[in-house]
């Protein structure tokens, strides 16, 4: 007994000398690095959306340091971000982002995948007044909640389809559509969905399908059989990557006409690659197309983006790169117009943030959602067995008329 | 004996002074070790069942999440209306003021007490007539529907998640949420411990354990078995909604199937970290926890996008070579620490015959 209790008092002494020489962590500004935290969805289901937002913040630090980076008082400094694996899981995020800050002394963050996740890291830059800059929490519920700290360069997720029940309002002139939708049990989705039922509300449509799709999606067709008895105007889905891609599955299985189909994350998953022709036709709400023509000196415009996240990753980049990349930039700024690595000041200049990147206009609104910036559809259209995804809308950026209705799959061939 | 006794005061009164000194000597880690406290009552009150019964139960993650959305929803509830708080979109801001906040997590964390604990007397009434292997698939099941059955209760916030109250504004002190969701932890953990050492001098452990060794012998020697197995049951379930409750007010946000009903990760954890320990002893689970704690903490994070692997790979370990867990290893080792006389004459007697 006395041997376990001296190798126990010992083996504790050494814990505990090993972490208190650890708490003496470095901080915000080291050298000539200003450093960046992040946890980010490496495994679990948000892992492949994970991965676009990592790959984007990393080619926006890339091209950043190599331009010459960020001058603060004179002095150029380079971006470098802490990266940790949260896992998809909202706890473990959190946890995470206390680590970041109270370990490894970040004073600057950049947001996770998803909004479940960013709902969980939120409260927690708040409390130490960490500035973060997201690019992947759209849920409208992050912006009614006060935070002073957050600042999201995307559009809330509620508008992510309203504009395709208008569309489909409008086609079927004027008067209300019949609607069907099924939507993922998380923040996102569910926030997607609201904004159909205000949408609806608002032109006098009829839901007549409302389902919940669970989190680890692999099967609607309950939903479907639904659809196909009763015949609604519009199909509208949303449940991230996997929702995206398990829809066009089963829909082209089980040879479901519908003729109008609304989606998120067709670009995530990479519909017209992986599905094809089944995808054609499918509606698709985007934060970012690389045909939109705003224009950065960084990245230059969309197009160049993307040709240069090709060369890079080599896939084309789904949206969800391109507003990561986005957040980068937006930080540069804010530190350059802050002139100062205080907190609060960097803060207030990221406030006053009014910018055009090659992802969009930036100026945030109180909640700290991005104002300035439409979201747009996209549609999935082919030649011979070639797809691509072209903008039917908003009207300024459109390079395609809106095809509808969807031909039946009896006619496709 | 004495000499013994006072042996485990000094163990027992170094470690609480480490423990109320740990949030000031450690500063930065207040939250992982408020995770310690609450991974080690999770393995303690697993192994109540799983090692001292002898049935392995996934179900215990249901009590943790009941807790958890039971001390956030009545912390909400007593001063606002939940479903607008809840609300998806959630136009409105209520704030709680000081007294509130501490009052709500209070009594919250009472009932999350008490309710899980009578949610398990009537579980356990249903399907602890079951057996081994059914037994542990019928409890798997509980936490996978309590989590789909969650996600989809409007009142507190379905899919979209809950957003438990944010500590008072009024105290300014940033580090005064970490020391009082630490010390909160901190406490359960002591109660937790002293309960669970009663029990191991208790007339109960004996019974769990006859249970465990062969329930139809202690069936015919006229113990009510079925009573003790609820009863066990319900003693973990109380100290798994605590626990719940504390973790949801840290977090401080909810989501169905990622948070509280979690069995995927805490469901897993908590078995393993008994296992790891040594099921059917008192030290196997605490020690199991603080060594899994520390693995997960230290290591996961330098090998990133592989700690799954690495984990499957200790699971692998662990059973292989440490099927009765560090404790049972160390028992086997050194027999006589433990209390376990063995007749030198007699072993070697036995060596010989061989």
């Amino acid at each position: 007994m006395n041997k376990l209790v001296k190798l126990f008092i010992t083996s504790i002494s050494a814990i505990t000398l090993a972490l208190v020489s650890f708490s003496s962590s470095f901080a915000k500004v080291e050298g000539d690095y200003i450093v960046l935290g992040s946890a980010i969805s490496l495994t679990g289901k948000y892992s492949s959306n994970g991965v676009h937002t990592q790959n984007g913040y990393n080619m926006a630090v890339e091209r950043i340091n190599k331009m010459g980076g960020v001058e603060v008082q004179g002095k150029k400094y380079k971006f470098e971000i802490i990266y940790y694996d949260d896992e998809s899981n909202p706890k473990r995020a959190a946890q995470l982002a206390e680590r970041l800050i109270k370990q490894d002394g970040v004073h600057y963050m950049l947001g996770p995948y998803s909004s479940g996740l960013t709902k969980a890291i939120a409260p927690v830059t708040e409390k130490y007044k960490i500035p973060m800059v997201e690019a992947n929490g759209a849920s409208r519920s992050l912006f009614t909640k006060g935070y002073k700290y957050l600042f999201a360069v995307l559009s809330p997720a509620n508008q992510y389809l309203e504009v395709a029940i208008d569309l489909a309002v409008e086609k079927n002139g004027g008067k209300g559509v019949r609607i069907a939708q099924a939507f993922e049990q998380d923040a996102f989705s569910q926030d997607v969905r609201l904004g159909i039922l205000d949408a609806a509300k608002r032109t006098g449509s009829e839901i007549i399908i409302d389902d919940k799709l669970p989190k680890e999606l692999n099967d609607m067709a309950a939903t479907l059989a639904k659809v196909k008895a009763t015949k609604p105007d519009v199909l509208v889905v949303s449940g991230h990557t996997k929702g995206a891609l398990t829809a066009i599955r089963q829909i082209s299985e089980m040879k479901v006409d519908v003729p109008m189909l609304a989606m998120t994350h067709c670009d995530a998953a990479k519909l017209s690659k992986q599905h094809g022709k089944k995808s054609e036709y499918a509606l698709c709400a985007s934060q970012w197309h690389k045909n939109l023509s705003y224009k950065d000196k960084f990245f230059g415009g969309g197009k160049k983006y993307a040709r240069d996240f090709q060369k890079e990753f080599g896939y084309d980049p789904p949206y969800q790169s391109a507003e990561s990349s986005a957040a980068l930039l937006v930080f540069k700024d804010a530190f350059e117009r802050a002139n100062s690595f205080d907190r609060d000041a960097v803060r207030d200049a990221l406030v006053d943030t009014e910018m055009q990147t090659f992802y969009g206009n930036i100026k945030f609104g109180p909640g700290g959602q991005n104002i300035a910036k439409p979201m747009i559809l996209f549609q999935v259209r082919c030649k011979g067995d070639d797809c691509e995804n072209r903008v039917v809308a908003p009207t300024k950026w459109a390079s395609d008329k809106f095809y509808h209705p969807i031909p039946k799959w009896s006619e496709r061939s | 004996m004495n000499k013994v006794k006072q042996k485990d005061l000094i163990l027992y009164s170094g470690l609480i002074i480490l423990g109320l000194a740990a949030p000031y000597l450690f500063s930065a880690f207040k939250v992982q070790l408020t995770y310690l406290c609450v991974l080690i009552v999770l393995a303690m009150t697993w192994n109540l069942q799983g090692g001292e019964m002898g049935y392995n139960t996934f179900g215990n993650i249901l009590f943790y999440g009941l807790g958890m959305y039971l001390t956030a929803s009545v912390q909400v509830g007593m001063f606002f209306p939940l479903a607008e708080w809840t609300e998806s979109g959630g136009e409105k801001t209520f704030v709680h003021t000081t007294a509130q906040y501490f009052q709500g997590i209070g009594v919250g964390l009472l009932v999350s007490a008490i309710i899980p604990a009578i949610v398990a007397g009537a579980i356990g009434y249903a399907i602890l007539g079951l057996r081994g292997h059914y037994f542990a698939i019928c409890t798997l099941g509980l936490g996978i529907a309590a989590g789909e059955i969650a996600g989809g209760i409007e009142i507190i916030g379905a899919g979209q998640g809950f957003t438990t109250p944010p500590f008072p504004a009024e105290i300014v002190d940033t580090e005064a949420r970490g020391k009082f969701f630490y010390f909160l932890s901190f406490a359960l953990l002591i109660g937790t411990f002293i309960f669970v050492k009663y029990i191991y001098g208790s007339r109960f452990k004996l019974i769990l354990n006859a249970i465990r060794d062969n329930e139809d012998k202690a069936e015919a020697m006229g113990i009510q078995t079925m009573k003790y197995k609820i009863t066990g049951w319900m003693c973990s379930a109380f100290f798994c909604g605590l626990a719940g409750g504390i973790m949801g007010g840290l977090i401080g946000y909810i989501d169905s199937t990622d948070v509280a009903f979690d069995g995927r990760e805490m469901g897993v954890f908590m078995v393993l970290m008994a296992i790891l320990g040594g099921k059917g002893t008192l030290w196997g689970p605490v020690i199991g926890a603080t060594l899994f704690h520390f693995f997960k903490e230290g290591l996961w994070t330098l090998i990133l996008g592989w700690q799954y692997v690495a984990l499957g790979v200790l699971i692998v370990v662990i059973v292989i070579y440490f099927p009765e867990g560090l404790m049972g290893w160390l028992r086997e080792k050194y027999p006589e620490r433990f209390g376990e006389v063995i007749d030198e004459k007699d072993r070697k007697a036995q060596v010989e015959l061989k």
